[in-house]
């Protein structure tokens, strides 16, 4: 970052003389400093799955969510800061109720990326304001089938087939494009997803990290819902075997 | 408090009413718009467009109904463009619930709503004076629907096809208007299906006609 | 942080209204504001449409004016007539006059009458019935020519003929009997002659001369006092007295003021 120190980072609502928001992306470093969070959109629903870093070992497990659910049929990954992903989801909660109460029926995934994503653009246009350090993925199945949006800082949100952000996202989404995510299912896509977070995890910087595990499928009635505990078992030994593998082909 | 008519508000003492048959929607209406004991307008139109294929039909008082419907008008507008695709009738019927119940201490207004749509084709919702829904085969509404429960209730069929159904709207609603002072005139129908909505018209001359006494 | 508006706590407060009908309940008198009993109509005929009024305004049993507008301008286009508290049909055309003047202005388009027609009974209806206005809107605008009755709770009725006020009835009557479709220009304005006359003879709210509009593609006639069927006719009689029918039985003359007379004084320098 060559213009760091010239000033031009100092508020969200200046931009730099080549027309670039410095708030907005110190915001998105926030979330490449955070674990993994991915989501794969496959057939029949999807599949969400975070690495959640564990500071101390004394953490009871299954605190500090990362996956939430929004609505019966809307699960939320956020990589970032914890307690911002908090106010999202929050928000997030709040426009699915909103949505149900006004029309009646479950919100479908644009309408909500499109409402969460100018939620968000609007903490980068105030100066008393800053930017949310964090991207939320949103996974559901609506009337259209199975959808996966994720909202960034800056506001911007895309349609994915499978996405990646934290600090593994380069090593996840060049795992994930290997894919063949049209001919999976979820039951496929949760192997996949926990070997694809195996693999983005850094032994070296990190120790130890959870493994958040959720899905949306026809298997769920497409109602989100956490991984039962067998397929977890299941998943993470298929992973540990590919990463054996792997490194049985290295050496 | 529950909400009553003020003085001098005019009144759709009225008959409507809405069938689900097989292949679409019949909706129908008398025309009668009363002020006291005068008729403010004997041709009045309560079949109220909402959206291409979804109508709803205008029981109560007829400022609160006419503004509740210019607001659903407006808000399915909105949602056409936001979703770039049309509502549904539960999501029309949806807004309505939404208006009529938090507004209800000041509302007089007794809605039916009524539609075509892609995913579930023909659909009757009947929104009542509290703000409560219910999806029906069939709903009836205004002050004549008291004297028809049972003719209507006696000859609902399931599956009914367009001419029945047409016929069994018809006869209820003149019944209806022969025997409620609040209802009469002329009977003003709507045909929705897929194709789209085809309006009728029954002069108060031609009306069916039953015992008379 | 919620996404949801929340309808209770928007719009007016009718508090205020609430107590005053409690105040008037317990035996206290509210000011009365002056209604028009009225006869008003409107009619469409093949070129265009008719406007009509009669000319009486009321406070009370009194006749406050006898000859007054009720047919209210509205835009060059449009005409708007009023029943009900003339201070309300008066503020509340105006102020729609005024709107429409601006939206011609921000569009640079002619008006249309359903825009008259939606302000104005989106403001009466957010008023619920408080605002006194019983209204005959009609206009021709570049989809042809329409005619709306307004009423004060804010519904409204888009018919080819129509009659507002206590002599509505009276005129109902005569347009129920007489209209057609397709009628003339004069058969038109005939017709709505008639039927406020029905009116001015038969209402006791309503009374003195006929106000006639004509509105038609492109051009407007106002025929104000079209009818007089109450002008004061020549006395058949002289009822004077003749000089000295009273005989003058004492003549007494005083001075009331008493003149003296002193120097002026002088205020000149």
């Amino acid at each position: 970052m060559t213009s760091i120190g010239t000033g031009y980072d100092l508020s969200v609502s200046t931009y730099s003389p080549d027309g670039r928001l410095f708030q907005v992306e110190y915001a998105g470093k926030a979330v490449d400093n955070s674990g993994t969070a991915i989501g794969l959109r496959v057939k029949d629903g999807v599949v969400l799955a975070v690495e959640k870093l564990t500071q101390s070992k004394m953490l009871v497990p299954g605190s500090n969510l990362r996956i939430q659910a929004a609505d019966r049929h809307i699960g939320i990954a956020t990589s970032g800061l914890l307690a911002d992903t908090k106010h999202i989801v929050n928000r997030v909660r709040d426009e699915a109720r909103s949505y149900r109460d006004i029309y009646g029926i479950p919100i479908p995934a644009k309408v909500m990326a499109e409402r969460l994503g100018l939620y968000v653009q609007a903490y980068t246009s105030y100066s008393s304001v800053r930017p949310f350090g964090c991207s939320t993925l949103i996974g559901m199945v609506d009337e259209d089938g199975p959808q996966l949006y994720m909202v960034e800082p800056s506001g911007n949100f895309w349609g994915y087939h499978a996405c990646a952000v934290g600090k593994g996202k380069q090593v996840a989404r060049t795992e994930l494009e290997k894919l063949k995510l049209a001919d999976m299912t979820a039951r496929q896509a949760i192997k996949e997803a926990t070997r694809v977070i195996y693999t983005a995890h850094d032994e070296a910087k990190d120790k130890e990290f959870e493994l958040e595990l959720t899905w949306i499928s026809d298997e769920t009635n497409g109602r989100f819902e956490r991984v039962p505990k067998e397929l977890v078992a299941e998943a993470e030994a298929y992973a540990a075997e590919s990463l054996s593998a792997e490194m049985d082909d290295d050496e | 408090m529950a909400p009553s008519l003020k003085s001098g508000e005019v009144n759709l003492g009225t008959t409507i009413m809405a069938v689900v048959y097989d292949g679409g929607v019949i909706i129908g209406a008398d025309s009668r718009t009363t002020t006291g004991s005068y008729i403010a307008n004997r041709v009045t139109d309560k079949l109220t467009k909402i959206h291409d294929r979804i109508y709803c039909c205008r029981s109560g008082s007829a400022a609160d109904t006419q503004a509740v419907a210019d607001i659903v008008h407006y808000y399915t507008q909105m949602y056409q463009v936001q979703h770039n695709a049309a509502p549904t009738t539960q999501v029309v019927a949806s807004l309505f619930r939404e208006l009529c119940y938090s507004n209800r201490n000041n509302l007089m207004a007794g809605i039916i709503v009524a539609g075509w749509d892609e995913r579930v084709g023909p659909s009757v919702y009947s929104i009542p004076l509290g703000g409560s829904i219910h999806k029906q085969a069939y709903a009836i509404g205004g002050s004549g629907s008291s004297y028809i429960y049972g003719y209507c209730d006696a000859n609902y069929k399931d599956h009914m096809n367009r001419e029945e159904a047409i016929d069994f709207v018809k006869k209820a609603i003149a019944l209806a208007m022969s025997r409620d002072g609040s209802s009469g005139g002329t009977i003003r129908l709507a045909v929705i299906t897929e194709g789209g909505v085809e309006r009728m018209f029954v002069p108060g001359n031609q009306l069916p006609t039953f015992y008379e006494g | 942080m919620d996404a949801r508006i929340d309808l209770n706590n928007i719009g007016f407060d009718f508090d205020l209204t609430k107590r005053n009908a409690g105040l008037e309940a317990n035996g206290a008198t509210a000011p009365k504001a002056t209604k028009t009993g009225t006869t008003i109509v409107g009619l469409l005929f093949k070129d265009g449409l008719v406007l009509g009024a009669d000319t009486r305004a009321t406070e009370g049993p009194i006749v406050a004016d006898k000859n007054c507008e009720k047919i209210h301008y509205i835009a060059p286009n449009m005409y708007c007539c009023g029943a009900g508290t003339a201070a309300d049909t008066e503020f509340t055309t105006n102020m729609i006059s005024s709107q429409m003047e601006l939206h011609r202005m921000s569009t640079g388009r002619e008006s249309r009458v359903v825009t008259a027609m939606t302000l104005l009974k989106q403001y009466l209806f957010r008023h619920q019935g408080h605002i006194s206005a019983a209204l005959v809107l009609g206009g021709f605008d570049v989809t042809g020519p329409h005619l709306y009755t307004i009423y004060p709770h804010g519904s409204t009725d888009k018919l080819p003929y129509v009659t507002m006020g206590s002599g509505s009835l009276a005129a109902m009557s005569i347009f129920e009997s007489r209209w057609r479709s397709d009628m003339e220009r004069q058969e038109a304005i005939d017709l709505v002659k008639d039927a406020i006359e029905a009116g001015i003879f038969n209402d006791l709210g309503s009374g003195s001369n006929v106000d006639v509009c004509v509105i038609e593609k492109g051009k407007v006639d106002y025929l104000r006092n079209y009818a007089r069927p109450n002008e004061r006719a020549q006395k058949e009689q002289s009822y004077k007295f003749p000089r000295g029918t009273t005989a003058v039985l004492k003549t007494s003359i005083r001075d009331l003021v008493q003149v003296t007379e002193d120097t002026a004084m002088d205020i000149s320098t």
